[in-house]
């Protein structure tokens, strides 16, 4: 910024500073809308006007993970006096908790669509990374006959909008039995991720000079070890870079999880909307779903953020 | 005891020819120059020996044993780069152990093979730093120790002070021949700079266009260059080709150069070493001080005009004009006063070159 700043610079300064503070605030709003949906009451969840300050509680998360089922007729004293402190959220809602025989709380199906998402989008996000680098390494490093066409090849991949072959996709599915399995999903969101993955890799590795795996090989090391010692410590942000998108893409697919699944390798994205349709829907019971859905991707953006503003800005710096 | 030969060796790059024909033996602690301009296939026979690029034809042999078809790891050769090749996420200290940890060498011995090349190369208190808080001399140091710390059968630097300042170059020409002397190991270094040459190497190996021209002591490729080529390579400023005929003339030899009014005097000997080539066109080489150059006629002085004086210093570079003909005199510093001067000047028949014009090689005079 100039040392020196005339009147009308201050004063554009400030109104850029409004500016993103609007924008912020916009982008904001509905992320500040979930959460605290999923911290009210039931009857608070759906006021006009909305509410905005109230006692937060955490019945919706306790209703989000218990199986439940509509009171006939209030708890009895005893029973109320008897049941745990999260229990009694359920009474006081109207609801009581299904247990077993043996009296187990049965859990709802959410954490396990939840783990589904993550065991997904994990695999599928490390089989395209590492996938994706080693082809990426591969187009970079070695002289590939015809590599321009098979490069566009695989970016012609994504030309397509993926949702077109969601029926022959489905039917071969079926037919494999691949549909409603983990490794369905995994290899349909590491088919879609790869060809991203090996582009961004591409740009990266390209990057890095290749007198260090020279170096390396000189230093009595062999190609594969080099590449596992230099080439992968060196591009670790673009790693990181390509792993945070290609997670987000498998974290939050729709289409074709909701075609491809529908019980045991159900992910989180076509569970939480198909609780809206039983009943009269409880929100915050959803706003609870889809605030701890938000979770793993801010944690996970979170904890690579140094490497992912490197990788943004790799080009420009390095050297 | 390491001695490289390469023998026969060819290579190209899809129809280009970058290395013709190579044959070179290079002996035990020989400290070995490839001298030549960009593009005249010496960095390429440098990866070649390292084993970083492949050849098409003929054999390299490290101590009698060919190892054309040996990966770099197998070859036991260290090589320094231009661009240093520091892996940048390792300290210094790892950087240097890295090519130990590939001989599974534990961790004591490493640790002391480390130690012992940071202090022969003055680095040891900037082993826990990382590459990027390097200068560019101190990263040249770890790059060189990266190469010594293994005791590898031989070095191969390509370029490796090319990337430095003037000053800081002259530093490390020092300490690289320093470290040589020290450590005596057979080293390949390959460069553009004849100066870094001159000073550096046993002997130095003058390429261009893929084809060797000359290997020999600085002093022999500077006195008695093979070709036209490495006349006017080696040395600075450049030597002066001139076409010249050689006659008879009073009993003694005379060298008129072209646009010349008169010819050089020269003893009546060259006559018998051109060996039939008097009287038919040559090329006259002669470095800048070769030309003898006096303010007052005398016997064998031909009359010039000076044009361009350059003053460098401890001596001027003079462009003298005979006739037409403009030949560089070296002279002492502000021996001639102005451009326009009328000098007089003869050529020292020791100093001078004669070279077949056609084929450009030179026709082996020695006077």
């Amino acid at each position: 910024m100039a040392a020196v700043q005339t009147s009308g610079e201050k004063a554009l300064n400030r109104v850029a500073i409004v500016a993103v503070l609007v924008i912020t605030l916009i982008f904001l709003a509905p992320i500040y809308w979930i959460v605290s949906t999923s911290f009210k009451p039931r009857n608070l969840s759906t006021t006009i006007p909305p509410t905005i300050v109230f006692t937060p509680e955490v019945s919706p998360f306790v209703k989000l993970f218990t199986k439940r089922s509509q009171l006939r007729e209030p708890p009895t004293a005893e029973e109320y006096a008897a049941a745990p402190w999260w229990e009694r959220m359920v009474f006081d809602g109207g609801e009581k908790v299904v247990r077993d025989g043996k009296g187990n709380v049965q859990w709802s199906a959410y954490p396990n669509r939840f783990m589904n998402s993550l065991i997904v989008a994990i695999t599928s996000t490390v089989l395209a990374v590492s996938m994706g680098t080693i082809t990426a390494y591969g187009f970079s490093r070695f002289r590939v006959k015809g590599e321009a066409d098979m490069l566009f090849f695989i970016l012609s991949t994504r030309m397509l909008p993926p949702v077109v072959v969601a029926i022959p996709m489905f039917l071969m599915y079926r037919a494999v039995g691949l549909n409603d399995t983990h490794w369905g999903l995994i290899i349909l969101y590491t088919a879609f991720n790869l060809s991203f993955s090996v582009w961004l890799m591409k740009g990266f590795i390209d990057e890095i000079p290749k007198e260090y795996e020279e170096a390396a090989l000189v230093d009595g090391y062999t190609r594969m070890e080099a590449f596992f010692k230099i080439v992968i410590p060196e591009a670790a942000t673009g790693i990181a870079a390509t792993a945070v998108f290609c997670f987000i893409t498998a974290w939050n697919e729709y289409a074709f999880a909701l075609i491809m699944t529908n019980r045991r390798a159900q992910t989180a994205p076509p569970f939480i909307p198909s609780q809206v349709g039983s009943g009269l829907p409880d929100w915050t019971v959803i706003a609870a779903g889809t605030f701890l859905f938000l979770l793993p991707v801010a944690i996970f953006t979170f904890l690579l953020r140094n490497h992912l503003l490197r990788g943004m800005s790799f080009g420009a710096i390095r050297k | 005891m390491t001695q490289i030969e390469l023998r026969g060796v060819q290579k190209f790059f899809g129809a280009v020819q970058v290395i013709k024909d190579l044959n070179l033996r290079i002996e035990d602690n020989e400290f070995i120059v490839l001298l030549g301009q960009s593009g005249c296939g010496k960095t390429t026979t440098l990866r070649a020996i390292a084993g970083l690029e492949t050849i098409d034809e003929g054999d390299i042999l490290i101590d009698g044993q060919a190892v054309q078809h040996l990966k770099c790891s197998d070859r036991d050769i260290a090589m320094v780069f231009q661009s240093f090749s520091l892996y940048p996420h390792m300290t210094v200290y790892e950087n240097i152990a890295f090519p130990l940890r590939a001989t599974r060498m534990n961790r004591a011995d490493t640790d002391s093979a480390v130690r012992e090349v940071a202090k022969v190369l003055r680095i040891t208190e900037l082993l826990d730093r990382r590459p990027s808080a390097l200068s560019g001399g101190d990263m040249q140091r770890v790059a060189i120790g990266r190469a010594l710390v293994r005791r590898p059968k031989a070095m191969l630097m390509d370029e490796p002070i090319g990337a430095l300042d003037a000053k800081l170059r002259e530093e490390m020409r020092a300490e690289i021949k320093r470290l040589h002397i020290k450590q005596g190991s057979t080293t390949i270094y390959v460069t553009h700079d004849q100066i870094e040459a001159m000073s550096l190497a046993d002997r130095i190996v003058i390429m261009h266009e893929g084809v060797l021209q000359q290997v020999g002591s600085p002093e022999e490729v500077y006195a008695h260059p093979a070709n036209l080529f490495v006349a006017q390579f080696v040395g600075s400023p450049v030597m002066n080709i001139a076409s010249a005929t050689v006659a008879e003339e009073k009993g003694k030899a005379a060298v008129t150069v072209e646009g010349a009014p008169q010819g050089f005097a020269f003893p009546q000997q060259l006559l018998g070493s051109l060996n039939g080539s008097a009287g038919r066109k040559l090329s006259l080489g002669v470095r800048p001080e070769g030309l003898v150059v006096a303010h007052e006629a005398a016997d064998g002085f031909l009359p010039a005009e000076a044009h361009i004086i350059e003053p460098l210093g401890s001596y001027d570079i003079v462009d003298l004009k005979f006739g037409e003909q403009m030949l560089r005199a070296r002279t002492r510093s502000g021996f001639v006063a102005k451009p326009g001067d009328r000098v007089f000047a003869r050529i020292d028949p020791a100093q001078a070159h004669f070279f077949d014009t056609e084929s450009g090689q030179s026709l082996g005079v020695r006077l």
